[in-house]
């Protein structure tokens, strides 16, 4: 009965519904709204990054007439990140540290003022006496004083992932390579900073609060939770949202302290807007690994065996709600990637140090994970004489081994690396790589080296498959309602959100074609919990496969209400009707009879004609749960230019294939993959946040901490392994496959050309520089 | 104090603190939100307008600064009836933009760069936006929509 439109939007990049606002400067971001009677947030920051708070004094700064919050305000509420897991270590994240601070930068007091110049003033007045604490800056140094007295040893979670024989085949083994890797820290660092809009209703007893959140119902259930309201009388609004990449799928303390003091201040709205000190200061932080690799090989070059492990440096603070787990238990589920391996040891650990919270980061632990994977591939091909891409080939899963269970028990539904190998190195024109390669050495001109990752991205978890961290909830679902109005338009409350995937275009291409109409008749409003009935949110690369399945499951739902009251109206069998674009016609005949605009009409405004045992309205809110998740392989590659002098790279090409399913909106697709090369291209060559030995964050500004610039990006070559996943609309996941490769390729690259091993990221050229040196030193 | 300047072509008039910036006057006293901050610091190239036809930091300049000045915020880009900019239809044309953050700077410093460099080729496209960080795009969708935009004009009808 359904419609097949003959001329639907999905897979054809249409013009996205949000640009016109975003391009003429018409954004609606949380720091653009201006409400009656606002007030201006500055928080206070601790400057030292553990010690004990001996004194509090605000009096200096009340006396000026600004509010001031403290520790001693909020001391009974905290943030508390829940896991089942059994080694797990749970511990608490005040709204502002009382007692004690644990990390340089951390919120200690907030002030209130007419506006921010003013509320900077105010902090400047508060007075906050410290007596240090020796602080831990490096997670595998063991610590002089715990950073929490739960965790005398900072171990926040351990746990060991195990498969096979290992020991009895290293033994065996004809190779075995051993590398100690260290990864670099850096973050997400979206263009705009977090912010935070919040006001009380005292009559009501109802807060609003628009919040740059990727997780907007999750905020609400928290927030409600905190502050002991009902969870209908919490609104939280995430309008436009300028970047995201996991920083902001966090609940932070400062959320909750701007609900707190809003409900101190009734009828007053409190706007917060972060600055980007602030933001490399407290917004979470990532990718602060170290990988003790071991690998074991056969004469062939066949994987046999891999012992690892890996500490994560967790930072202060385990987050809500994904807790100190979230990249350690990543790292161990994920390390083998997409490779048969049969014996397996793997102890990850999560610790926690004087330093920002760690939290999820685009790609979460695989740009590390993926790397030390890979390292021992090109270590191994080394040893063995062999091509890296064929030692890469002799151990990728297949198309016929799947579905594969890995070592840590998922199970990968992809099989497509290979494929995507062959089209990466065709489009990278692979022989005439090598030959230049060749011929540069033979001249005696700069090196060049090519680099090569596969990777696996698990994407779209459903309930089964997001169990891993054990938390008190599953990610698995989201909600959907779709609306046919009096008019024939069409109306969606989704419960995605968007921070630039453009969700608001993709699902209304899903919708207009589930329904039959027009893309331009229908409009979608995400990002606000009074509106949508559930959505998890932006994360693991989850909102195509699961919001996007539960918009066509919606659409279908409301397509069948439409078509059994056409049905009725025209007394027509629902079996024969099709509708497309926006009209319905009887099937063999040539002209539609009825358009979806009329038949809306009577479903509100003409009960009268109404058929029997048909309800008014057109709208229906459906769920959905993919159950498991869907895996997305990815291949890149690329070569680059080493200058020997210098140290420097020089990207000279960069290649990517992906299988992202059916593309729904190509342009989108693309967009995503280069947008998450460019940042893992950044954090293996440039992004660092580096603390010295007291705990000072000395990367406090852009002008240290060095995000890539359009000069530095090099052009890619994006290409497409479409193979369809096995969910409604065949879409695998896509926000996040493309942060995994640049580490690995890029060191692979340089090992590639000089014959030496980055075993600490960044690369940077004084970092190549020097391990050039030491090769000459050897030499 | 008293500033008066000409903003997107309209009289305008602030009073304020000399220690006010140029884009929290624009956004938070003359309402024009367009221009994003992404640093505060003057390396982002967010809060990018153009003074007087050069492109300038509002974050790293003083409302008082400007007093006298011709200001153009992205607000400004559109035609009087309302038609898009060429460059602002070929950002949207070529995915030149995610969040839209970086956008507003991003038009700016593009609107200098087709006025200066007539017939700007990918590289110099490249070297010339690389004041304005972008996190979302890795680029590729920026460039072409610049060098559409900048083909398109030196292209008669
Ligand atoms: S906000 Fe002005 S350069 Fe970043
Ligand atoms: S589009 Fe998001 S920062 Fe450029």
């Amino acid at each position: 009965m359904s419609g097949e439109p003959t001329t639907g939007s999905l897979g054809r990049s249409v013009r996205r519904k949000e640009d016109q606002r975003l391009v003429t400067g018409h954004g609606r971001f949380v720091t653009d709204l201006e409400l009656p009677r606002m007030r201006h947030v500055a928080f206070l920051r601790s400057p030292v990054a553990h010690a004990r708070i001996t004194g509090v004094d605000t009096s200096e700064a009340v006396g000026t007439g600004v509010r001031v919050f403290t520790g001693a305000d909020f001391a009974d509420v905290e943030l508390r990140a829940q896991s089942a897991l059994p080694s797990y270590v749970e511990t608490g994240q005040p709204v502002f540290a009382h007692g004690k601070v644990r990390f340089a930068g951390e919120p200690v007091a907030a002030v209130v003022a007419a506006d921010r110049y003013r509320a900077e003033d105010g902090c400047e007045l508060v007075e906050i006496d410290y007596d240090p604490l020796p602080p831990t800056v490096c997670a595998w140094e063991p610590p002089e004083e715990p950073v929490h007295a739960e965790a005398p040893d900072n171990v926040l979670l351990e746990r060991t992932f195990t498969a096979g024989e290992v020991d009895e085949t290293f033994a065996g083994a004809a190779v075995v390579v051993e590398r100690d890797l260290v990864t670099n820290r850096h973050s997400g660092n979206p263009m705009e900073c977090r912010a935070g809009v919040a006001v009380w209703d005292a009559a009501d007893r109802r807060l609003t609060f628009w919040n740059g959140t990727q997780v907007p119902h999750i905020v609400r259930n928290m927030i409600a939770e905190l502050m002991d309201l009902p969870e209908g009388n919490v609104r939280v609004i995430a309008p436009d949202v300028g970047g995201g990449f996991g920083v902001k799928a966090v609940l932070y303390p400062e959320d909750v302290a701007l609900c707190l003091m809003a409900r101190a201040m009734p009828g007053v709205p409190l706007k917060w807007t972060e600055d980007r000190a602030e933001h490399l200061l407290a917004a979470t932080h990532a990718r602060d690994h170290r990988y003790r690799m071991r690998a074991a090989f056969d004469g062939d070059g066949t994987l046999l065996g891999i012992d690892a492990d890996v500490t994560c440096n967790v930072g202060a603070y385990s987050v809500y709600p994904w807790t100190a787990g979230i990249e350690p238990l990543m790292a161990g589920g994920l390390l083998s990637g997409p490779y048969r391996l049969a014996h397996y040891r793997a102890t990850v650990r999560g610790v926690a140090t004087n330093t920002a919270p760690s939290g999820p980061y685009r790609g979460v632990a695989r740009p590390a994970s993926v790397y030390a994977m890979e390292a021992m591939f090109d270590s191994a091909a080394a040893r063995l004489g062999l091509d890296a891409v064929e030692i890469r080939r002799r151990n990728v899963i297949m198309p016929e081994d799947v579905p594969y269970k890995m070592p840590s028990r998922l199970v990968d539904d992809s099989g497509h690396y290979a494929e995507c190998l062959d089209k990466a190195l065709d489009l990278i024109d692979y022989p005439s790589v090598r030959a230049e390669q060749e011929r540069r050495r033979a001249a005696g001109e700069a090196p060049i080296g090519i680099g090569v990752a596969l990777y696996n991205e698990l994407t779209g978890l459903g309930r089964a498959a997001s169990a891993g961290p054990r938390m008190p909830f599953r990610t698995g679902h989201d909600a959907c309602t779709v609306r046919i109005n009096a008019d024939g338009r069409v109306t969606v409350f989704s419960g995605v959100t968007s921070q630039g995937q453009g969700l608001e275009t993709t699902v209304a291409q899903i919708v207009a074609d589930g329904i039959g109409v027009t893309y331009d008749d229908v409009d979608v409003r995400i990002g606000d919990t009074d509106a949508s009935l559930w959505g998890f949110g932006a994360f693991s690369s989850r909102q195509a496969v699961i919001g996007g399945g539960a918009a066509h499951r919606t659409a279908q739902a409301v397509q069948a209400k439409l078509l059994d009251l056409a049905a009725g109206l025209l007394e027509a069998s629902v079996d024969d009707l099709r509708v497309v674009d926006g009209r319905i016609s009887v099937v063999g005949e040539a002209e539609p009879r009825i358009s979806v605009a009329e038949v809306a009409r009577v479903a509100y405004l003409e009960s009268h004609r109404l058929p029997e045992g048909i309800e008014p309205g057109l709208e229906a809110t459906r769920f959905y749960d993919p159950i498991r998740g869907a895996f997305a392989a990815g291949a890149q590659v690329a070569a680059v230019e080493v200058d020997r002098t210098t140290g420097e790279l020089t990207i000279l090409s960069y290649v990517c294939v992906e299988d992202a399913g059916r593309a729904m909106h190509p342009q989108i697709v693309d967009g995503q993959i280069a947008g998450s090369i460019a940042q893992g291209i950044g954090g293996a060559l440039y992004e660092h946040l580096v603390y010295d030995t007291d705990g000072n964050l000395s990367t406090g500004t852009l002008l240290d901490y060095l995000m890539p610039t359009s000069a530095e990006i090099p052009e890619m070559v994006i290409g497409h392994v479409s193979r369809p996943a096995a969910n409604p609309l065949g879409v695998r996941g896509v926000g996040e496959g493309g942060t995994l490769g640049p580490n690995a390729v890029l060191a692979g690259a340089v090992h590639d050309a000089l014959g030496i091993e980055i075993d600490t990221l960044p690369v940077s050229p004084s970092r190549v520089w020097e391990a050039l040196h030491a090769q000459e030193v050897r030499a | 104090m008293d500033v008066h300047l000409i903003v997107n072509g309209e009289r305008a008039h602030v009073d304020v603190e000399p220690r006010r910036t140029l884009a929290d006057a624009l956004r938070e006293d003359l309402g024009l939100t367009g221009t994003h901050l992404g640093c505060e610091h003057g390396v982002c190239g967010a809060c990018t307008v153009l003074v007087d036809g050069a492109p300038a930091r509002a974050c790293l300049m003083f409302a008082v600064q400007a007093d006298g000045a011709e200001v153009t915020t992205v607000e400004g880009l559109q035609d009087g009836d309302g038609a898009l900019h060429p460059l602002q239809e070929a950002f949207v044309a070529h995915h030149g933009l995610q969040c839209g953050f970086c956008t507003p700077g991003m038009l700016m410093t593009a609107a200098h760069l087709l006025d200066t460099h007539p017939g700007a080729d990918r590289e110099t496209i490249r070297a010339e936006m690389a004041g304005n960080i972008c996190r979302c795009t890795g680029y590729q969708g920026i460039v072409d929509a610049v060098e559409a935009a900048g083909n398109a004009r030196d292209t008669p009808a």
